[in-house]
């Protein structure tokens, strides 16, 4: 089953995903996407990685191509894929990225693969839309894909300062 | 009135099509969409909530959700935004959010069962 969690910055969803994971079976894995750029982006890792200890989770990085790391996750897998901004943004600006097509493909790889798959995403789009045709870009294609997932997904939750809104199926 | 409401890109025309089984052409006659914008340059947000209200399907993108933007007319644009949102639903019979493609019902109750 595909799960789709959104959530503004600081709303508390990766940690209410993980809460979310932890209470379905299956060996939990968490499949990283974003690139360590610099020391705020080493500093973010390393606290979901202290929020994610002791939980039992097999930390996987991969920044594009998911579709490729699909075979090393075990058949019946609990994965939670975090984030879908990042990645999506891996896909269309990093030279070896795959474009759009290559995130859908890969959620559609892990799919087949796991049990469960909860895919975190970011609500970046409430402040308007006065940006560079670039970010445009940007947003529409992250809102593509948003919308592609939570068509497929059994349940979609929006965080709000740590609760969930559910906004398709039920909670487990 | 339907008064739907969303962040950008949410899939909320998509969604009132297929909800309420319009083709493009109906949707373009009966309903109004980017009123946000209509708000911004308004200096008479109740009488431009009356003036929506004749559309059966009234839309808005969410504009109110960043940072306070530091050049003042695109600060009162979004406050108008967001004031106007705030009549449009008060008038409404129903109010629908969109996100993700998917509607969240806030006020009444769908026309149809298609949600």
């Amino acid at each position: 089953m595909l799960y789709l969690i959104t959530g503004g910055a600081g709303s508390g969803k990766s940690a209410w995903a993980e809460e979310l994971v932890c209470r379905l079976p299956g060996q939990r894995i968490y499949l990283a996407t974003m690139r360590p750029w610099d020391g705020e982006c080493r500093a973010r890792i390393a606290r979901h990685r202290a929020q994610r200890a002791g939980r039992d989770f097999i930390t996987l990085e991969r920044y594009t191509d998911l579709a490729g790391v699909a075979p090393q996750i075990p058949e019946g897998a609990n994965v939670l894929l975090e984030c879908m901004g990042n990645l999506v943004a891996n896909e269309l600006y990093s030279p070896e990225g795959g474009g759009e097509g290559a995130v859908l493909a890969g959620v559609e790889a892990l799919e087949r693969r796991c049990a469960h798959l909860t895919v975190v995403t970011n609500q970046v789009f409430s402040g308007g839309a006065d940006y560079s045709w670039e970010t445009l870009d940007y947003l529409r294609a992250l809102a593509r894909i948003d919308r592609a997932l939570a068509a497929r997904a059994g349940c979609v939750v929006e965080v709000v300062c740590g609760l969930p809104n559910v906004w398709k199926g039920a909670c487990p | 009135m339907i008064f739907v409401t969303g962040p950008l890109y949410a899939g909320k025309r998509e969604w009132v099509r297929r909800a309420l089984g319009l083709s493009g052409e109906e949707l373009t006659a009966r309903a109004v969409w980017d009123v946000q914008e209509l708000a911004a340059r308004c200096e008479d947000l109740p009488a431009l909530a009356r003036e929506l209200e004749q559309k059966e399907i009234v839309i808005a993108t969410e504009v109110g959700g960043g940072v306070v933007p530091v050049d003042p007319a695109e600060r009162l644009a979004r406050e108008r935004a967001g004031r106007l949102s705030c009549l449009l639903a008060q008038r409404a019979r129903v109010v629908v959010r969109v996100c993700c493609g998917l509607p969240q019902v806030l006020k009444g109750e769908l026309p149809c069962a298609s949600t």
